[in-house]
Order: structure tokens, then C-alpha cells, then sequence
């Protein structure tokens, strides 16, 4: 299926996945910003649980 | 690792004939079980947005049933044993020592399956018919715990089944022992020790269900006992139903792990990794079951705030193979030319359906991992607990991570399974790609649904509540999550006519490349230990003990091991005795199943 393509050989000395700990960094920062948003919209948006349910 | 020394020519069919025809049945079985899922899942999706419905809301309880235990019992784990029967053979590169073994399992596997499906099925008929003294009808969802009663058959079902994966696993073992004796001192090979290391996590781990079951659950269905302790069976339910979800995803790791960096034009960068997530999972998947029973009475909040501890560690693997994984990709886009520090993304192989599924399901897997952290803290769970959010969780996960990962799989297996070449690939390609934007619609219509407070598991979400809706509007969510349902459904009748074209495609020669490339850091490169499966083991069982002796003493202390009194359970109401209401109606014609599903 896959033709390979390959143009160069890395071998492992030569490696660095730079690219890999890119996106790990925007995962993470996807995920605070998921956490602010919920802690937004859940927390602060919304009032103290009521004492008394009528 | 396996696979180096044979050319592109050298076909597993060829090789291994009898062996490409035992996952090709598993694989048959997978499918079908794929297709009558995916009609009851489009079947859902309609009927809960009242846009078709085509069976009474009862019945859609039988439809949810189906689709839970055809898609996350069947459909996973056959493909799952085919998969490591193929991985086992290959990366040994030996037939089992007695095919005997093979075949019992795998009919095992297939009779339990025939049974538990007559039984579910039976839930369309209009006046089922009374089987060894009670009515067919197995209702209970996939999470078949009491006070939800089957048929007594439907259990035997899933008992043959179950006992079919355990000797499933006994065979591979067998192999590998064998394997071992002609080879002393060598390094278990990585795809061999990843079916080794799931096998040991799913023994561990079904020893629950199966005791739920056989102690508990059947004795009661056939009316041998009266009654049951509801929250013992329910741990014993979740003690399983937790690592069960690993047991499907294992499967999809070791494609990630395999394949995709061989299809990324790279190899994978760590086997030593690779071992050390697949160890993880034996140790933590098992004692955080809890963590589905934060909204359970009868448990103790500290025992369900350490099961939270134990949950966030199993972060670790995930996290350690996104960053392997994603490195392996990145490793085989630089060696075909890509540059920078995102520029190399564009160089990776996205025409190729195998390759673009994979990374697809591994970027709605990233995303899952966001609503799986929420699902695991106590506080924010009990936002979610009950509502759309969780399916919305499970299809990203379950639905899309590991279902995704198979069909692509598929792509690169089938031609070395048949000696035909892949027909349609560029609609396989299309045929991924469909299904994660199906997924895009339907989940985000499910988490912002959840969000609000729609329930799951009901027929009539909408029944006598009004949302409060801060963006868009109820009738927006209904829409895309039907919409996202549909296109689901026409992707699987893709992927399913794919696979049947290429079945009879036996004119043509494949174009597929089945090497395995060694890994960049080899097992040379990690310590022995990691091969000593009877050190994790041992320490597996350890931590089993300590996250659930004390719970379930508590429990049982309590409750006692067959309950108090079961008159709860089936739950009665006398009509005649309650002024009738419009709710009460609704509420009844949906039967108990759906007010206790709800509280589940």
C-alpha cells in the first residue's frame, strides 16, 4: 500500500523529533484551555448550590 | 522484530494459509457483528431525535442492547483475536503447536456470540417464545448487571465467549512457549509480547465478570437464587468493565505501534517503550473499575477517591504512546523529506487510507483523552454521569480510536490475508475520512448535549425537560447528531463493501508492502525485567488486591454475598392503585429498564 518514498535514512544518533514535542506542547495547551473553559462554564457561570431545594 | 526477513512477495496467506483463514473467519465474524451494530446505532440516533422511528420506544431498548454487545463485544474482540493471531504467528513465524486449540476457541467464540445474539434478537419479536421456562428477551444493555435480567442463554453466551478468548490466550501462550524452547535467551519478540501482555490484563480482569456471572448473576436468572447483592455484582460488573475498555483498545495500540510507523516510510522509535506501556497497562488497568461507580451508594467516597488516584496514573501509557507513536510518524515523514517544525506533517502519507484512518483515530483518541479525565475526576463526573456526554466519550474512544484503527488495519491486512489486491482504495480513503467527520458531528452533538443535562440511554431525551442551551439550540444538537449517525452508517457500508469486493478481487496481484522494519531502539535496548511476565504479574495482583479487598469486604459485610432481599428488583408498579398521569404512562411504556438504566 505504502510506496515508502524514503529519500534519506535517520538512524537513531541523528534523530530528534522536535516536531513530536511541537504538538505534545499544543496538546497540552488545548487542554489547559479546555480546563479553563470548564471551570468557566461550570464553576463561575453558575451559582452556589442551593441550601434548600423547594 | 519479525517480519525482516521476508520480501514484499512473501505473503502471509502464503506462508501461513491455515493461519490467514483462521482471521479471516474471526475477521467475518467481526464484520457482521459491525454491520447489524452500525443498522441498530443509525436506528438510535434517529429515533432519540424523532426524525425516523421505525420501532416502538420499548423495542429501543433491544436496539440499544444490540448495539452495545454487537459492536464492543463482538465486533472488537473477534477482530482482536484475529488481529493477534495474525501477530502472533507472524512475529513468531510458527503455527500453533495444536490447531485443535484454535479452532475450539474460535468456535467457542462463535456459538456463544450465535447464542447471546438469539437472545437479544428475540426483543423484536411480538410474543417471544418461552425457552427453558422464561421468555427470550436479554434487554439489559451491554452493562448487563442487575437489577436488569436477562434470559438465562444470553449469559451462557457470553460465558462461552469469554471462555473462547481465555483459551484464545492459552493457545498464543502455548506458542510462545514453544518458541521459547527452539530459541533460549532471545528477546520475546514486540508484537508477540504485546498479545502476551493484553492476555494477562484480560485474564486478570474477566476473572470478575465471569465470577459476577456464574456465582451471582445466571444462578439468579434461572431462578436457583432468589436474589442477589445489586452493588457486589455491579463491582464485579466495572472490576471487568473498566479494563475491558484496554482489552479493545490493546488491539488499536498495536497497529500504532506496528504499522503506522511502517507506513509512515519511518520505524517505530522505542520497542523498550512500547513494552513498558503495554506492563503499565497490566498493572493499572485493573484496580480503577471504581471510578464508574462515583454516583454508586454503598461504597466508601475514600475507596472511590483513591480509584481516582489510580485512574489519573493510567494517563502514563497513554501519554507514552502519543509521544512513540507520534515520533515513529515523524521519524517516517523526515526520511521521505519533511521539514520543520510542522512543515513535516505535510509530508506524510495521506492518500494511503491505512495511514490516514490510523492518524485519524489517533487524533480523536488525543481529544477522547480530554473527556476521559473529566469521566475520571470524582467532582466533574457527577456533571456527567448520566448524560449524553458519556457516549459522546465512548464513540470517541471505543468508537472511533479502536473502530477507526480496525477498518484501516483492515486495508493493510486484507491483501495479506487473501493474496488480492485492496479494491477502491481511493473510496477507503474517502471511507475514513467520512467516518471522522461523522464522528465530529455526532460527538460534539453528545458532549454539548451531556453539558446541558440530556440523558443517556433513553429513547425520549427530550421527554417533559426543557434545556437551557447557551450556543445553538436543541434542535441544532438533534440534527448533527443524526446527522453524524448516518454518516457513520454510510461509512461502515463502505468499508463493509470494500472488504467484500476485495474478498472476491482474486484476479488481481496486491500491492502491499508487509515488512516490519526494526525498531530505531531496539529491545537489545531495555532491561530483561520487562520480559519476566511473572514479576508483573505478581505485582498486578497486588495492586488488585489492595484497591478492592477492603471494598468488596465492605460490600459484602453489608449487603451479604446474595443481597439483603431482592424485592426491589424487578421493580413492580400497581397501576390500579396510582392515579395514572401522562409521566407515569411514558415512564412505564419504556418499562423499568429505562428508570433503572437512568440511575445506572
Amino acid at each position: 500500500m505504502t510506496d515508502g518514498n524514503v529519500t534519506r535514512e535517520i538512524d537513531h544518533d541523528e534523530y530528534d523529533p522536535v516536531g513530536t514535542l511541537a504538538l505534545i506542547v499544543l496538546y497540552f495547551v488545548i487542554l489547559l484551555l479546555m480546563w479553563g473553559f470548564t471551570y468557566f462554564i461550570e464553576f463561575l457561570g453558575n451559582d452556589p448550590t442551593p441550601m434548600l431545594l423547594a | 522484530m519479525s517480519g525482516t526477513e521476508y520480501t514484499a512477495s512473501d505473503l502471509f496467506v502464503e506462508r501461513f494459509p491455515d493461519q490467514a483463514r483462521i482471521v479471516r473467519i474471526a475477521f467475518t465474524n467481526a464484520f457482521v457483528a459491525l454491520g447489524v451494530g452500525a443498522l441498530f446505532g443509525v436506528l438510535q440516533a434517529l429515533h432519540r431525535t424523532e426524525i425516523l422511528r421505525i420501532v416502538e420506544s420499548p423495542t429501543y431498548y433491544t436496539i440499544l442492547t444490540g448495539h452495545g454487545v454487537f459492536l464492543v463485544i463482538s465486533f472488537t474482540i473477534f477482530f482482536l483475536v484475529g488481529l493477534y493471531q495474525w501477530a502472533v504467528t507472524d512475529s513468531l513465524g510458527r503455527r500453533p503447536v495444536d490447531m485443535r486449540v484454535t479452532w475450539t476457541w474460535l468456535g467457542l467464540m462463535s456459538v456463544g456470540t450465535l447464542i447471546a445474539a438469539i437472545a437479544i434478537l428475540a426483543g423484536f419479536l411480538d410474543d417471544p417464545p418461552d425457552v427453558l421456562g422464561s421468555e427470550l428477551s436479554a434487554d439489559v444493555l451491554f452493562t448487563f448487571y442487575a437489577p436488569l435480567q436477562a434470559h438465562p442463554l444470553f449469559y451462557v453466551g457470553l460465558v462461552l465467549f469469554v471462555v473462547g478468548t481465555w483459551l484464545a490466550g492459552f493457545d498464543w501462550f502455548r506458542s510462545w512457549w514453544a518458541w521459547k524452547s527452539d530459541n533460549p535467551g532471545e528477546r520475546i519478540p514486540l508484537p508477540t509480547f504485546m498479545v502476551l501482555t493484553t492476555m494477562i490484563m484480560w485474564y486478570i480482569s474477566s476473572i470478575g465478570v465471569a465470577t459476577a456471572i456464574l456465582a451471582f448473576i445466571l444462578p439468579w436468572s434461572l431462578g436457583i437464587t432468589e436474589s442477589l447483592n445489586p452493588t457486589l455484582t455491579r463491582t464485579l460488573f466495572w472490576y471487568f468493565g473498566h479494563p475491558v475498555v484496554y482489552f479493545w483498545l490493546l488491539p488499536a495500540y498495536l497497529l500504532w505501534y506496528i504499522v503506522l510507523p511502517h507506513l509512515s516510510g519511518g520505524r517505530l522509535f522505542s520497542d523498550p517503550l512500547a513494552r513498558v506501556v503495554f506492563i503499565l497497562f497490566i498493572l493499572l488497568s485493573t484496580p480503577v473499575g471504581i471510578h464508574h461507580q462515583y454516583l454508586d451508594p454503598g461504597i466508601s467516597e475514600g475507596f472511590k477517591f483513591i480509584v481516582m488516584t489510580n485512574t489519573m496514573f493510567l494517563l502514563l501509557p497513554s501519554l507514552l504512546t502519543a509521544f512513540t507513536v507520534v515520533a515513529s510518524m515523524e521519524h517516517g515523514a523526515r526520511q521521505r523529506g519533511g521539514e520543520g517544525t510542522f512543515g513535516w506533517l505535510t509530508a506524510l502519507p495521506w492518500r494511503d487510507p491505512a495511514f490516514t484512518g490510523m492518524a485519524l483515530a489517533g487524533l480523536v483518541f488525543a481529544f477522547g483523552g480530554f473527556t476521559g479525565i473529566v469521566n475520571a475526576g470524582m467532582n466533574i463526573n457527577y456533571l456527567v454521569h448520566n448524560a449524553l456526554w458519556v457516549p459522546g466519550h465512548i464513540h470517541t474512544q471505543v468508537g472511533t480510536a479502536v473502530a477507526l484503527t480496525f477498518m484501516a488495519g483492515t486495508y493493510w491486512l486484507l491483501p495479506q490475508l487473501t493474496g488480492n489486491r485492496l479494491v477502491g482504495r481511493s473510496v477507503a480513503l474517502f471511507q475514513v475520512v467520512l467516518w471522522f467527520v461523522g464522528i465530529i458531528f455526532m460527538t460534539n452533538s453528545m458532549y454539548r448535549g451531556g453539558l446541558i443535562g440530556m440523558p443517556r440511554r433513553t429513547a425520549e431525551p427530550q421527554y417533559a425537560f426543557d434545556y437551557e442551551i447557551g450556543v445553538g439550540s436543541v434542535t441544532e444538537l438533534d440534527v448533527q447528531l443524526a446527522l453524524g449517525g448516518t454518516l457513520l452508517f454510510i461509512s461502515t457500508l463502505l468499508f463493509l463493501a470494500i472488504v467484500l469486493l476485495t474478498l472476491f478481487n482474486n484476479d488481481s496481484e496486491p500491492i502491499v508492502d508487509g515488512t516490519i522494519p526494526p525498531a530505531l531502539s531496539g529491545p537489545e535496548d531495555s532491561p530483561r525485567i520487562l520480559d519476566d511476565l511473572r514479576v508483573w504479574v505478581a505485582i498486578a495482583l497486588v495492586l488488585v488486591i489492595f484497591a478492592y479487598a477492603f471494598p468488596l469486604a465492605n460490600i459484602v459485610s453489608r449487603g451479604g454475598l446474595f443481597g439483603p432481599d431482592i424485592s426491589p428488583f424487578p421493580v413492580v408498579t400497581d397501576l390500579a392503585s396510582h392515579p395514572v398521569t401522562v409521566d407515569a404512562v411514558l415512564t412505564l411504556q419504556h418499562g423499568v429498564a429505562t428508570a433503572t438504566a437512568l440511575i445506572t
